[in-house]
């Protein structure tokens, strides 16, 4: 029982960290329609840039994680004044193609700049742990959580209650629409790259702590986020969060009990577990959990 | 006719551009008239006649390229020591060719073809899945390669020129150290932790032999994929099964989050990894007291900076005196090797010069011919010459972590082969 | 680029009888004589290191023909092509190396093989609409792995396994000799390879113009009108798919044997892209375009890695001097490529190369332009 609480704690952590990355995803997709496969991109620069103010220039971890945001949140703004702007109106597969083609730009960027040996972030965190009702609780996985909810509730409290929020939610229904309410849709989709590039950073930052885990690898994490992003739903905030914990508590177990319990399914199933769920899900629910289907129109 | 005008132009295109790519290739190898032994070779593919030029298809970029980069420098540094020295045989310079394989097969395929016939062998090709799909080509084509990986699969390989003791010996090696030291008794549950890849498979080898041969059973054994994020699950299951000892084969990332994920757990067996687990940084990271504690690491070779060792006395000394371009840190294990590495080929390459033929052929048969190679203790002695009688280095050395120390390490023993390890053998 | 083979030389002299509008005109004559003389040239004249990259451009046109039909005529996006291309590489492995069938055979029954997958895939993939669709196929991919990976009687496991399959159809592409001439590995798969480039360009040109494909544009332009004038929407999806996963295992099957060895890692998601970036440049729905994409898309790295010595802040070694490497360089290119294409030119190198070919023949005005060479996108 102990172990499977540990399980479900690492797990909620893992999701917490896909959480963000797939609430990228969602923000982008309402905006523009489409998926930015580039999202795993800024979170690696997100990571790098954290990393660049602790070790690179020695300012204090809470400046560095500040900086990260922010600069992350300035390029997700650029990408979309400088490439996607021109691609208004286009199909949904070109857009998706140009945001791959921004991935393999920053995933080139990184290592170009920083090279591709590992790196220590230098969190205030380490390894410290806290001990709970007989269980272990790593500091930086309960910080990890403590970060992911209060950046989903600035998030939802935003999205909610802010001018822009509304705006958000008008232009995610209907563009044309919401331009003839006199919302700049331009001003939107640039504030939801932004939106998108903070919750990028974070989740680049919540991944990077610990022990010579800064790599260009962190990338990787995107694939993972996808079906937590599909499984709740391409349109749904919340469905993304909580996809991104289904799937990281569902990764855990699969890694604590597969081996043992179910080994005929081959080695390391826990790394295609989350596209086994979300194709069974999809196959029940082609819009995920909370997504809206989209209305043919002839 | 007004329209077979620009199919005319687009005809001549075709065969102008036909003929530009004929001059940009196919320059003849091997020609008929082989100088005979002992005279001067004659130039030839890679030869003409003052400079040798070698081959290096490595990953220079992509995940990989924390391996490929110091380890060409280490290629690099011997060839400038030796180069300033006259060069092979006193009188042949030698040149550097790269080709980035990404660690991409199709990408290494290109890469060869493009190589071959403008260098006289590969002084370094980079990864298990790169050399297995050149391996073919290599050997129809008789050409010489140097596989830049600890795979045990190419000892018994007429063109390949692998250097240093396979993965499978630094395993054997690194348990029966444990089982002399630490682990004495044998009560002691030993476990393994392997990425799930042929590196890891090969360390995976190794022990199976290990516990053949030392006679132990491995109480726990887990894998991961690299890319993984969270370990909870495999540190568990090895935690559960009460692991005094863990082998652990992977690469720096994943195993700070490994060691990371154990140390919170309060999970502090011996660890035991193979050399690719380590970088420097892990020495400087929060895990530094508790891998000074609990963590060892196996490769070859003495110490960075023991200069009691001739070999190390040089490397450092060559390091000082032609520093790479790109820093490469002190004792970073990759790049003796690429130094190992490229001292190997010299060695072939002078006994192709005393037979008097650089041509494909010629170094194929200098390598059969050029007998044992010493590295002056940089690590162990390699028997080449007919593939049955090739004999790999035994030897490994082992490393206890200390930040303060050359590359954060410190040797515990180095350059031993165990009784184990000298049974091995390779198919 | 000093290639010969830029455009695909349609069938070798010897094959079926050509269909007439490809010798309709005069200039068609000699386009069809200046692309076979290539075909047939360019292996004596051009380097081991230019086939091999040809080579390889050709495996990928074969693939990219079938992706085409799929994402460029129907409209439907998959990054599952790699999953595919892997299925044919072992099918390979099965029917020709450890079956030790004959050439045609293995290669048709990797294709079989792919089609039936993808048949089977199809109907549970094609129920997802859009960008669900994208995602779902990704999937296929990491699925693919898990089991190339731990089908390890088939595969080899990580390690991955030979491929050497019985390469003789009338000659043997391993070790061909005619009269005194012997050709080399290289000289002979090259002809093999672009011969069935030739074969499966036909076969997708003709597919294209007939009614199936002016069905799948209409599936891609307007799926409910398409169902209301009598298109089976799901039947003629499913069909595309089949027939762009049989294209994919048939170049995977081309891909192992041609390269001996193949491990699990080969077919991720980056193939997949390499694969979309091929038709975006080659111009997405148009007849020959997969042909001019694969040609450009798997030349350009090795072009700029030639010349990249005289690329200023360009390293080309470990330790050079430079701000960036060469493979950044061209994984900067390959994506500044894509992004490029779809901003300035959507309709890729096709439409590129028929303006430059229409300013040239306006240079020579003439008034009674007819259109019977051009290819409808």
């Amino acid at each position: 029982m102990t172990d499977f609480l540990q399980f479900v704690f690492a797990g909620s952590a893992l999701g917490a960290r896909y959480a963000l990355v797939a609430l990228g995803f969602v923000v982008i997709y309402r905006a523009t329609g489409v998926i930015n496969f580039a999202q795993g991109g800024l979170v690696a620069l997100g990571a790098y840039i954290a990393y660049h103010f602790t070790d690179r220039i020695g300012a204090p971890f809470v400046i560095a994680v500040l900086a990260a945001v922010a600069a992350c949140a300035i390029v997700g703004v650029l990408i979309q004044r400088v490439v996607l702007a021109r691609m208004v109106g286009q199909p949904a597969f070109a857009v998706i193609m140009i945001t791959i083609g921004l991935l393999f730009v920053i995933e080139q960027l990184i290592p170009t700049l920083w090279g591709y040996n590992s790196h220590n972030l230098g969190d205030p965190w380490g390894i410290k742990t806290v001990d709970l009702a007989g269980l272990t609780l790593a500091e930086r996985d309960l910080w990890t959580l403590a970060i992911a909810a209060m950046a989903l509730g600035g998030f939802f409290a935003f999205f909610r209650l802010s001018r822009y929020g509304l705006a958000m939610r008008a232009v995610a229904i209907d563009q044309e629409a919401a331009l003839a309410q006199g919302i700049s849709v331009g001003a939107v989709v640039a504030v939801s790259w932004a939106i998108s590039g903070m919750v990028a950073a974070l989740a680049g930052v919540t991944l990077s702590t610990g022990a010579t885990a800064v790599s260009p690898t962190i990338s990787f994490i995107a694939l993972a986020a996808f079906p937590a992003m599909i499984l709740g739903g391409l349109d749904s905030p919340g469905g993304a969060v909580i996809g991104g914990l289904l799937i990281g508590i569902t990764q855990t177990l699969t890694a604590g009990y597969q081996p043992e319990h179910a080994a005929w399914l081959g080695d390391n199933f826990h790394v295609v577990m989350p596209y086994v769920v979300m194709i069974v899900i999809l196959m029940v629910r082609p819009y995920g959990l909370f997504g809206v289907p989209e209305v043919d129109r002839a | 006719m007004r329209r077979s005008r620009f199919a005319r132009l687009a005809a001549a295109a075709v065969l102008v551009a036909s003929l530009g790519a004929a001059g940009c290739g196919r320059d003849d190898d091997d020609n008929g008239d082989k100088a005979g032994t002992g005279g001067e070779p004659t130039a030839t593919a890679g030869f003409d006649g003052t400079t040798i030029s070698l081959g290096v298809l490595t990953p220079l970029s992509g995940p990989v390229a924390v391996i490929g980069q110091p380890l060409t420098a280490g290629n690099q540094v011997w060839f400038d020591k030796l180069n300033a020295a006259g060069g092979v045989a006193g009188k042949y310079k030698v040149k550097l060719v790269q080709r980035d394989t990404r660690y991409d097969a199709p990408t290494a395929v290109q890469g060869y073809n493009r190589l071959k016939d403008e260098t006289a062998a590969f002084v370094q090709i980079l990864g298990t899945p790169i050399i297995q799909a050149l391996l073919p080509q290599i050997t129809r084509d008789g050409t010489v390669a140097g596989p830049a990986t600890l795979d045990s699969e190419w000892v018994r390989q007429p063109n390949l020129t692998p250097v240093g003791g396979p993965y499978q010996i630094q395993a054997v090696n690194a348990m029966d150290y444990y089982l002399r030291t630490e682990g004495q008794g044998g009560s002691k549950k030993i476990c393994g932790m392997f990425q799930d890849d042929p590196y890891g498979e090969a360390g995976a080898e190794g022990i199976a032999f290990a516990e053949k041969e030392l006679g132990f059973k491995l109480a726990a054994s887990v894998k991961f994929r690299q890319g993984d994020k969270d370990f909870t699950g495999q540190v568990t299951q090895l935690k559960n099964a009460g692991c005094d000892a863990v082998w652990l084969t992977g690469l720096p990332t994943e195993a700070g989050t490994i060691l990371g994920t154990a140390a919170q757990g309060k999970f502090s067996p011996r660890w035991i990894a193979q050399s690719p687990v380590w970088v420097q940084a892990l020495s400087q990271s929060p895990l530094k007291d508790y891998l000074e504690a609990r963590f060892w690491v196996v490769s070859e070779g003495p110490a960075w900076g023991d200069e009691t060792v001739p070999g190390m006395k040089e490397l450092i000394a060559a390091k000082a005196e032609y520093p790479p371009k790109r820093t490469v840190a002190d004792g970073d294990l990759y790049f003796t090797f690429g130094y190992n590495q490229a001292r190997a080929m010299t060695a072939v390459l002078e006994k192709a010069v005393e037979n008097g033929d650089l041509s494909h052929e010629g170094i194929l048969k200098a390598v059969q011919e050029v007998g044992t190679i010493s590295f002056d203790g940089l690590g162990g002695d390699y028997e080449y010459g007919p593939i049955e009688e090739r004999n790999p280095s035994r030897t490994s050395s082992m490393f206890a972590v200390k930040a303060s120390g050359p590359f954060g390490l410190e040797p515990l023993e180095t350059n031993f082969a165990s009784d184990a390890a000298e049974k091995y053998t390779f198919e | 680029m000093s290639t010969p083979a830029v455009t695909d030389p349609p069938a070798p002299a010897r094959s079926a009888p050509l269909p007439p509008r490809l010798l309709r005109t005069r200039t068609s004559r000699v386009w069809a004589l200046v692309l076979v003389g290539a075909y047939v040239l360019a292996p004596l004249t051009v380097s081991d290191f230019w086939l091999s990259v040809l080579a390889y451009a050709g495996i990928a046109a074969i693939g990219a023909f079938g992706l085409n039909l799929l994402t460029g005529y129907a409209g439907q996006v998959s990054l599952g092509h790699a999953a595919f291309i892997g299925v044919g590489a072992y099918a390979a492995g099965w029917l020709g190396a450890d079956e030790g069938l004959p050439l045609p055979l293995w290669l048709l029954g990797a294709a079989l093989i792919g089609g039936v997958l993808g048949a089977v895939v199809g109907p549970f993939a094609l129920r997802l609409r859009g960008q669900y669709l994208v995602v779902v196929t990704l999937g296929l991919v990491f699925l693919a792995e898990h089991v190339f990976r731990n089908w390890r009687g088939l595969t080899g496991g990580n390690s991955g396994r030979a491929i050497d399959p019985p390469a003789s159809f009338g000659v043997d592409f391993n070790d061909f000799s005619l009269g005194g001439f012997a050709a080399s590995r290289a000289q002979s798969w090259f002809w093999l390879i672009w011969a069935l480039v030739a074969v499966v360009a036909l076969i997708a040109a003709n597919l294209a113009r007939s009614r199936a494909g002016r069905a799948l544009q209409a599936i891609r332009d307007r799926d409910l009108a398409a169902e209301l004038t009598g298109v089976d929407i799901a039947r003629t999806k499913v069909a595309v798919f089949a027939l762009s996963s049989a294209l994919a295992a048939l170049a995977g099957a081309l891909l192992g044997a041609y390269q001996e060895f193949v491990s699990p890692s080969e077919w991720n998601l980056v193939l997949s892209i390499q694969y979309i970036a091929i038709i975006i440049v080659g111009g997405l729905g148009s007849v020959y375009g997969p042909v001019l994409g694969a040609v450009f898309v798997g030349s350009m790295p090795r072009v700029i890695e030639e010349y990249s010595s005289s690329i200023p802040g360009v390293s080309s070694g470990a330790g050079d001097d430079g701000v960036i490497t060469v493979f950044a360089l061209n994984q900067v290119l390959f994506g500044v490529l894509i992004i490029g294409f779809l901003i300035a030119e959507p309709r890729g190198l096709t439409a590129l190369a028929r303006r430059v070919a229409a300013r040239v023949n306006r240079s020579s005005a003439t008034p009674a332009r007819t259109t019977d060479n051009e290819e409808e996108t």
